[in-house]
């Protein structure tokens, strides 16, 4: 089980920092399927240095995947991933209003706000999103798992606006993070666990794999002969905990990982903000068939529903959810919640 | 010169007449051209490229559809290179795609007679790697791995890869290079160009030597494939050749099956003890790993690597004993022992602990270590490089003599440092040589005198925040390559600010054999024009 306190990260630098050392290009799903030094967090950051406008800077800000895969590697401290974001922001405040359904349902949301019974002070809340919510089967199990409440208010809407770059109305904040204080969560958004870690610092958050992966009914089952695919958001986004505990479940399981040498999570089905739009097709595909190049697993175990359905595009060897690996669910509601 | 009245002293001064300045106009120089007599000026950037005829050969790669990007958002990127010190700007850039594409570039560029700039991972130090105006041609678009033959232990890449995307997907088949610089982001054909140096280079050679056979596109525009045996003439240039004689598009090199590493660190408090001990390792083959790494000039770390259990076995059994470093406990006591009789030098002291607190973990991290050895070991060395050695100005001067003159070069060397930086780190490996490769390593790096191995030392100041003049950095380069010139030495990075030294180092009757050469196959002179000549 991974230590459950995070320590505040450091102040991020800005892009003035960037040195120019490519360390970030190499691990960057964009440049792979670019191979266009524009379409890289340096090349973001270098062409922020000699006065690009987000405008300029608009087809690799929204090719980005927000995977965070170059967060950690940037030994300059530079909080890349932030730095999409901010120009997603300054992109969507400077262009004319996109529209598209999936955006006025978004500011509808933010604006309405959602309705939270009041849960328990201290009980540990789950904030499944939207793709586990879909699978009620699926939530039954993970809830079963974790001995976890549902939150009322998952913060979907504020997720999805972290992502499209769309500002987040101060109210529709507080009545979210009012939601969740005092709470231990565990979230199935890595983007949004990423900003929470910002926005709650102190409080007790984790991913849904590593909550999953920690629990011994789970972890239990998992062979040798396994691919276990980490969800990229919420690895990256508490980067030096989660290499420590994927490491010593690599060690416990015998099971491959999909991480590359630099001990980074290769993201498997990354999209950019222009392919969830609809814009333009993805080849996201190409993350997943790379993660599988060389290697023979018997099985595959995700931890998303999104890298669920990459790998199931691309192979036909069975793709499990952690939770599927679960005993079954009676016997586990008599074990304590995932922070117990 | 007139009187003025100075008001912070109130004493009428006699001070330069500086003439007013409208604002949003440009003055004259208020330098005397007397002034700075007696003064060494220090060579910086090269000219830039006045840009006659720009726009007809932008014109010629429509026609021959090579696209182009140009405007600050594409050309910024490029403004410098990992040195830091260089700045220009290219007046458009290319992404390398193919060969035919290069090849056509080229040819407008002869025509046209518009500078091209090759740059792969950029992380010359000198501006190699920076256009000053013309064509910047970034080869990391062509950066696929195009076949790996597990079988015959080969590769065949696009030579804009970077060392680390080939090592991932070698590592798929359990395969891995041979040798290459320990930074992860250098590209395999701007390391062809100039050497590579890794901790295995006294055993396996320069990375430059595991290339069998190559693609290069010619300064006029042929395609051409040379080996050893197939054009060698060609290859002999290109290899070690600083991006002159053409353009490298593929590459096969070999390669081996990947093995992590037994590591062993042994301490010494003097430079000259650590270098013999590693010369000694490195000519009875006892290690499969060597180099030394310092702190400080009296925290000497001398680092030595095993692929497998024999060869660390037989190290242990006849070459260990021989070592005069200490293990880091012993050299803790001494060093604690040493500060104690020392108490003025307590400072120092507390840099070493400070230095060994953040660095030592680094080599250590959990996630790299199986059964006690060391996994992706470049990886771990290159990262910690970056993280605590880099910054946005990288300075690193070096000296590549044969084996008996390194101890006084790194020396000199180290007294130059100590003039001008407070904390600086020295990193020395061997290279060895291959007597069959002799006409690769002509006007290279490899130093003329050098016989079965060369050694090179990089001396490398920590810049810690600190701010400093360029002109400071330049001279201090100039104080290392010096000794170079004074003792017959060579260096790892020719080119851009420092190409004055190349005539110095290598004598005139070289130096124009090799224009010549360049002549013949580069007319108009276009090709890497600011590196060497
Ligand atoms: C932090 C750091 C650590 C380093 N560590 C090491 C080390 O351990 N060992 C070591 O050997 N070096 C080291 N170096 C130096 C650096 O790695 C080498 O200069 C490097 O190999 C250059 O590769 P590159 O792809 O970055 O080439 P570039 O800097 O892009 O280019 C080098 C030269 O080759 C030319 N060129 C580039 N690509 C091609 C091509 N395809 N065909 C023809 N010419 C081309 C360029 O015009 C230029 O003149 C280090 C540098 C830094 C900044
Ligand atoms: S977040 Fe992912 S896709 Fe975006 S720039 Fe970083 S590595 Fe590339
Ligand atoms: S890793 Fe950081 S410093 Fe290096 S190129 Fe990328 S943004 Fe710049």
């Amino acid at each position: 089980m991974p230590a459950t306190l995070a320590r505040a990260p450091a102040a991020p630098r800005d892009y003035a920092a960037c040195s120019g050392c490519n360390l970030c290009v190499l691990v960057c799903p964009m440049w792979r399927s670019h191979r266009d030094p524009r379409f890289t967090p340096e090349g973001l950051a270098k062409a922020l240095q000699h006065g690009a406008t987000a405008a300029q800077l608009a087809a690799p800000v929204e090719a980005c995947s927000l995977c965070g895969a170059c967060d950690p590697v940037c030994p300059e401290g530079i909080d890349l991933p932030g730095l999409v974001m901010d120009l997603r922001q300054k992109l969507a405040n400077s262009l004319s209003p996109r529209s598209s359904p999936l955006l006025d349902d978004l500011c509808a949301s933010l604006q309405q706000g959602v309705a939270s019974g009041v849960a328990s002070r201290s009980a540990p809340l789950l904030l499944p999103g939207p793709d586990l919510r879909a699978d009620a089967a699926l939530l039954a199990r993970v809830q079963a798992l974790l001995g976890l409440a549902i939150a009322d208010d998952d913060g979907d809407d504020i997720a999805l606006a972290l992502e499209l770059g769309v500002e987040i109305p101060q109210h529709r904040l507080q009545q979210f993070l009012a939601s969740l204080r005092g709470h231990s969560i565990v979230a199935a958004d890595g983007l949004l666990l990423r900003q929470l870690r910002r926005w709650l610092p102190g409080s007790q958050r984790m991913g849904l794999g590593a909550a999953l992966s920690s629990r011994p009914a789970v972890r239990s089952n998992l062979l040798a002969t396994d691919l276990y695919v980490i969800e990229a958001r919420a690895y990256h986004g508490d980067y030096e905990r989660m290499v420590a505990y994927y490491d010593r479940l690599q060690l416990e399981t015998g099971c491959a990982l999909n991480l590359d040498l630099q001990r980074i999570a290769i993201p498997a089905g990354a999209q950019g903000l222009s392919q969830k739009l609809g814009a333009t097709p993805g080849d996201g595909d190409a993350q997943a068939k790379w993660i599988l190049k060389g290697r023979r697993p018997a099985r595959i175990v995700v931890e998303s529903m999104a890298d669920r359905a990459a790998f199931e595009r691309v192979c036909d060897l069975p793709v499990v959810h952690l939770a599927e690996l679960g005993e079954d669910p009676e016997m586990i509601k008599r074990r304590p919640h995932a922070f117990g | 010169m007139a009187g003025y009245y100075s008001p912070l002293t109130s004493t009428r001064t006699l001070l330069l007449k500086i003439p007013p300045v409208e604002p949003g106009t440009v003055g004259p120089c208020p330098v005397a051209p007397d002034a700075l007599q007696g003064i060494k000026r220090q060579q910086t950037n090269p000219a830039r490229w006045n840009g006659a005829g720009w726009q007809d050969f932008v014109a010629a790669l429509r026609t021959s559809s090579v696209e182009l990007a140009e405007g600050a958002a594409a050309c910024g990127v490029y403004a410098t290179d990992a040195g830091g010190t260089a700045y220009g700007l290219p007046h458009g850039v290319v992404l390398a795609r193919s060969a035919g594409q290069i090849s056509l570039l080229l040819k407008a560029a002869q025509a046209h007679r518009v500078p091209v700039t090759v740059r792969g991972g950029g992380l010359t130090t000198e501006g190699e790697s920076v256009a000053f105006g013309g064509v910047l041609l970034d080869m990391s678009g062509m950066s696929r791995v195009l076949n790996v033959d597990a079988q015959a232990l080969t590769v065949r890449a696009e030579a804009g890869i970077y060392w680390h995307a080939l090592a991932e997907e070698l590592r798929r088949e359990n395969l891995d290079y041979l040798s290459a610089p320990l930074n992860l982001t250098s590209s395999v054909g701007g390391t062809l160009g100039v050497g590579g140096i890794d901790v295995n280079s006294a055993r396996l050679g320069c990375s430059a030597d595991q290339a069998l056979s190559l693609q290069v596109v010619t300064p006029t525009g042929e395609i051409v494939e040379c080996s050893d045996g197939e054009n060698p003439e060609l290859f002999q240039r290109v290899i070690l050749g600083y991006g002159q004689f053409g353009i490298i598009t593929e590459a096969t090199l070999r390669v081996r099956p990947y093995t992590p590493l037994a590591m062993h660190y042994y301490y010494y408090s003097s430079l000259r003890t650590a270098i013999e001990d590693l010369q000694m390792l490195d000519r009875n083959d006892a290690s499969d790993y060597s180099g030394i790494l310092t702190i400080m000039d009296c925290a000497v770390n001398l680092l030595v690597a095993f692929d497998s259990d024999e060869r660390e076995a037989a190290f242990r059994k006849n070459w260990e004993s021989r070592l005069r470093g200490y293990g880091e406990f012993g050299f803790a006591l001494c060093m604690a022992g040493h500060y104690a009789l020392r108490p003025w030098k307590f400072r120092e002291a507390l840099y070493l602990l400070q230095r060994k607190r953040e660095v030592f973990p680094e080599f250590r991290r959990p996630e790299y270590m199986r059964e006690g050895k060391m996994h992706d070991r470049s990886v771990v060395f290159s990262r910690a490089v970056w993280k605590h050695w880099g910054s946005r100005q990288m300075v690193i001067p070096d000296l590549a003599t044969s084996a008996d003159k390194f101890i006084e070069a790194v020396e000199r060397g180290n007294a130059v440092c100590r003039k001008y930086f407070v904390h600086y780190t020295l990193y020395c490996v061997g290279i060895k040589l291959r007597p069959d490769h002799q006409p690769h390593y002509e006007m290279s790096c490899v130093p003329p005198d050098a016989e079965g191995w060369a050694y090179g030392c990089e001396f490398e100041p920590m810049i810690e925040g600190g701010i400093y003049s360029r002109d400071h950095f330049q001279s201090f380069k100039n104080a290392i390559y010096d000794v170079g010139v004074d003792m017959g030495a060579s260096y790892y990075r020719f080119g851009g600010m420092m190409k004055g030294y190349i005539r110095r180092v290598f004598g005139d009757a070289l130096v124009d054999r090799h224009l010549a050469m360049k002549r013949r196959a580069d007319p108009a002179m276009i090709l890497n024009r600011d590196v060497i000549f």
